[in-house]
């Protein structure tokens, strides 16, 4: 059932440091913006300890979305698999559901985008493509 | 003289419909067995009332999370596999602890006999899949 899968060095290895540094870092950032706005103070230790809990729900959030990928019989995780993961607390699965279909909706534009791109370049051929179906339509009519 | 005849009984009848009526529920007596053997301690009955209450509302909570479970497989049928999602989301089965030990330590012969398959002799395994 539990197939031992080669996962990057937990402990001690290079890059766990450097994600360490760089989770502490980004929570560092927000921990300013929030200093600004609520008008209070952050010691080191609460960000330290901030950071490290961040961390250590993202290890947990890894392995739920993992988890339910698999239990969908997918190998890719999904916005799917993310709703799922959010479903426990009504808000946040709210704001997840709703910034999700942001997300599609803007890479829908995007495709959309790409499509009207690809047919400006693809417009001589479509308009070959065109004239051959008319032709073939006379000749089928022509035929009947 | 004839005796006066008896009203009947209306009571039991409406009791019985209520029965049938209400929601069915653990008994109270299996969560209280269950709950002071693992307590180890004298508890009150005003504990064992909110323990009751909060094993129903854990059913409902666990219906909820399997139906969801069950959904995201696109399936309509609660299988082995939803539950064993939904235990390792509860962080009671993980990479160390991992379901069949979990059967093994809490549940009866004669249901982890059902659920995971033991060899017997004559070339058998039970139960035949």
């Amino acid at each position: 059932m539990a197939a031992a899968r080669p996962r990057p060095a937990p402990r001690g290895g290079e890059t766990h440091k450097r994600l360490k540094a760089a989770v502490h870092y980004t929570v560092g950032c927000l921990c300013q913006d929030v200093a600004e706005d609520k008008d209070l103070q952050f010691s080191k230790q609460t960000i330290a300890a901030l950071s490290e809990i961040t961390f250590r729900q993202c290890e947990n959030f890894a392995k739920d979305l993992e988890m339910f990928a698999r239990h969908a019989k997918r190998s890719t995780i999904t916005t799917e698999d993310v709703k799922l993961l959010a479903r426990r607390s009504n808000s946040l699965l709210r704001y997840i559901t709703q910034k999700s279909d942001e997300i599609t909706s803007s890479s829908v534009e995007q495709k959309e985008k790409k499509k009207k791109k690809s047919s400006a370049a693809k417009g001589r051929r479509n308009s070959e493509e065109q004239k051959q179906l008319k032709m073939t339509e006379s000749e089928d009519s022509n035929m009947a | 003289p004839l005796p006066p005849l008896l009203a009947k009984p209306i009571a039991k009848s409406s009791r019985a419909s209520q029965r049938k009526t209400s929601e069915p529920r653990v008994a109270r007596s299996l969560i209280k067995k269950i709950f002071s053997h693992y307590v180890k301690m004298p508890v009150t009955r005003d504990a064992f009332s909110i323990v009751e209450t909060c094993s129903e509302r854990y059913f409902k909570q666990l219906s909820n999370d399997l139906e969801a479970y069950t959904n995201h497989a696109k399936r309509k049928t609660v299988e082995m596999a939803d539950l064993e999602v939904l235990m390792r989301r509860q962080r009671l089965v993980t990479d160390k602890m991992p379901l069949h030990v979990l059967i093994e330590r809490y549940l009866p012969l004669e249901y982890r006999k059902l659920l995971i398959p033991v060899a017997v002799r004559g070339n058998k395994v039970i139960p035949c899949k």
